[in-house]
């Protein structure tokens, strides 16, 4: 009983969620959504690391990139089925992370955020200069749509569908991890690194594993992604990609899984807001897009300034006692 | 045998020798006393035990194991744990949530099975989450379970990292001046907790302060002085030893 009761509101959630295409039939609307989508995935791997474990990352654009890339080579030109090349972005960008953390994971705060940036920016650089394997700044075309046997998800209602299902399950086994012993190892990093230690923590070890978790969910989206537009350039995967996500997370409250959801959510749909809000001019619609960074960091700004804890913790101001524990 | 030795344990900072050829045991199931004036090298001692620095000569064995090069997460999986004189708690965290937390070694879910709530992951959090509402109560803390640790006055959170400490049921428990910043009433409320937790079978090293709590509990004492080991014995025989008097409760003695 217990467990059905908690399991209750998030079923309720998901099952709306996966039943929009039902009512929802504006095209346009429903590809708005399949970004924001890819977005949650990502932003819950950020969420791991940063909003938990309190590792900032300034370069998870790098590893969105780095599984776009990869699905995108071994789909379109090595003719690999969607499903291996979607499988292998994820463990490759995990890989990276992994890689990366093994020698950032000794920094802290600031060291680690411009260690992080400095990879965001190196990834970047070899994802112009690879003309061979990315197609340099022309990029890469002719990404098929994903599809499992016959199947081919074309319409904008099955990629919506796969984009959701996926994000779901991932929000699912991550809301598992962070109430459960892994959760708090992460939170314990952030808590105190020698606390942590003093509870037989492995802190290099805990570190090197949420680095890879959240890079492989960032490669995962970079996947979906890819199959999604069909077409990838190094222009998607900038710095601006990686300070949307952590002003997702922030937005949304550091240690808190729906808060990030919410985050990516709110922010994800901001330069597309005609998709949602009938009668926006066509000049307002271009007036956000070409100051969406602008209002990225805005909102970073605000919210490390009045809202430290962010919606999650306002929410949590307004209704205490709900949602106060990861569990 | 001794449960920890310590054997010609060294540790310099430059010119200065914080830790000076150090060496002595601990047995089984007492509480040993570390003390000795500020600057007596006592944190320093302490931090070469449990791994949190390393000695520039000696070496520590446990239960007759040689700790050297061992990481301090791995020291706690063999069985010995502490707390710091600057209470190291996870402050967004509950106070349950800190003492499960303690629970790392003894408990098994990784990542994969945590995610997939695969059986006996249920089972574990339910088994660690009883063990952990027992040790709260046995500090005395089961009614601010679910306070986090940032909103715990100071002395509730000194016996919250007593708590967390014992989660991952050591066989040597080391406590950094733990009461440091306590009332008197918070002291007592220490002392009879330590002697639980010795009676339980745990060994206790205790660097501390406070004379009256050492001489109340502890078994065993080693006094400390500008690095080097000046006494070590009972507490009535070191309330004698004119060494000890000399460098420390001198200043004590001729006050009262």
């Amino acid at each position: 009983m217990a467990v059905l009761r908690r399991m209750l509101p998030g079923a309720v959630v998901a099952v709306l969620v996966l039943g929009l295409p039902l009512v929802v039939h504006d095209r346009y609307l429903l590809k708005v959504l399949s970004f924001v989508g890819i977005d949650v995935v990502v932003v819950l791997g950020l969420a791991l690391l940063f909003g938990f474990a309190g590792q900032i990352s300034l370069g998870q654009a790098a590893f969105f990139g780095i599984g776009a890339y990869t699905t995108s080579v071994l789909v379109a030109a090595l003719g690999w089925p969607w499903l291996g090349g979607v499988a292998a972005a994820v463990l490759v960008s995990a890989g990276a992370g992994a890689l990366l953390a093994l020698p950032v994971g000794r920094l802290k705060g600031h060291y680690l955020a411009m260690a992080t940036l400095g990879f965001g920016e190196i990834a970047l650089i070899a994802f112009t200069e690879l003309k061979g394997i990315t197609g340099g700044t022309d990029g890469l075309s002719g990404i098929p749509y994903p599809q499992v046997g016959s199947f081919v998800a074309r319409a904008p209602e099955a990629n919506y569908l796969l984009v959701w299902a996926v994000a779901i399950v991932a929000y699912v086994l991550a809301a598992n991890v962070v109430a459960l012993r892994p959760g708090r190892a992460l939170r314990a990093l952030h808590g105190s690194e020698a606390g942590a230690q003093a509870s037989g923590i492995d802190v290099a070890r805990t570190k090197v594993t949420a680095f890879a978790v959240a890079a492989g969910l960032a490669g995962l989206g970079g996947a979906l992604y890819a199959h999604l537009v069909g077409f990838i350039s190094p222009g998607s995967f900038t710095i601006e990609l990686s300070i949307l996500l952590v002003a997702m997370v922030a937005l949304g409250g550091m240690g808190s899984l729906p808060g990030a959801v919410v985050g990516a959510v709110l922010l994800g749909m901001l330069p597309y807001l005609d998709a949602v809000v009938p009668g926006l001019t066509k000049s307002t619609v271009e007036a956000l897009q070409s100051w969406e960074a602008d209002i990225y960091g805005a909102v970073l700004i605000l919210v490390m300034l009045f809202m430290p804890h962010g919606l999650a913790g306002a929410f949590r101001r307004f209704f205490p006692g709900r949602g106060g524990e990861g569990s | 045998m001794s449960l920890l030795a310590a054997q010609g344990l060294t540790r310099r900072f430059g010119g200065l020798v914080a830790v000076d050829d150090v060496s002595f045991e601990v047995f089984e199931g007492t509480i040993l006393a570390l003390i000795g004036p500020n600057g007596a090298g006592k944190s320093t001692l302490f931090n070469l035990l449990t791994a949190f620095d390393r000695a520039d000569a000696g070496r520590v064995a446990f239960d007759g194991r040689d700790l050297a090069g061992l990481p301090p997460h791995r020291l706690v999986r063999l069985g010995l744990a502490r707390t710091f004189q600057n209470t190291q708690l996870f402050e967004e965290m509950t106070a349950l949530e800190n003492v499960l937390a303690g629970a790392h070694t003894r408990t098994r879910t990784g990542w994969a099975r945590a995610a997939l709530r695969l059986p006996g992951t249920a089972g574990e959090e339910r088994d660690a989450r009883e063990e952990a509402e027992r040790l709260l109560r046995l500090v005395g803390l089961e009614a601010v379970a679910r306070t986090h640790a940032a909103d715990l006055p100071h002395g509730t959170r000194r016996l919250l990292e007593v708590a967390r400490a014992l989660a991952s049921h050591p066989r040597l428990l080391l406590l950094d001046e733990p009461a440091a910043g306590l009332n008197s009433a918070e002291t007592g409320q220490l002392a009879h907790v330590l002697r639980q937790v010795r009676d339980s079978g745990v060994t206790l090293i205790v660097v501390e302060h406070d004379m009256g709590l050492v001489m109340e509990v502890s078994d065993e004492i080693v006094v400390l002085n500008e690095g080097r080991k000046i006494a070590e014995g009972p507490p009535l025989l070191i309330q004698k030893d004119p060494a000890v008097i000399a460098a420390y409760l001198g200043e004590e003695a001729a006050d009262a």
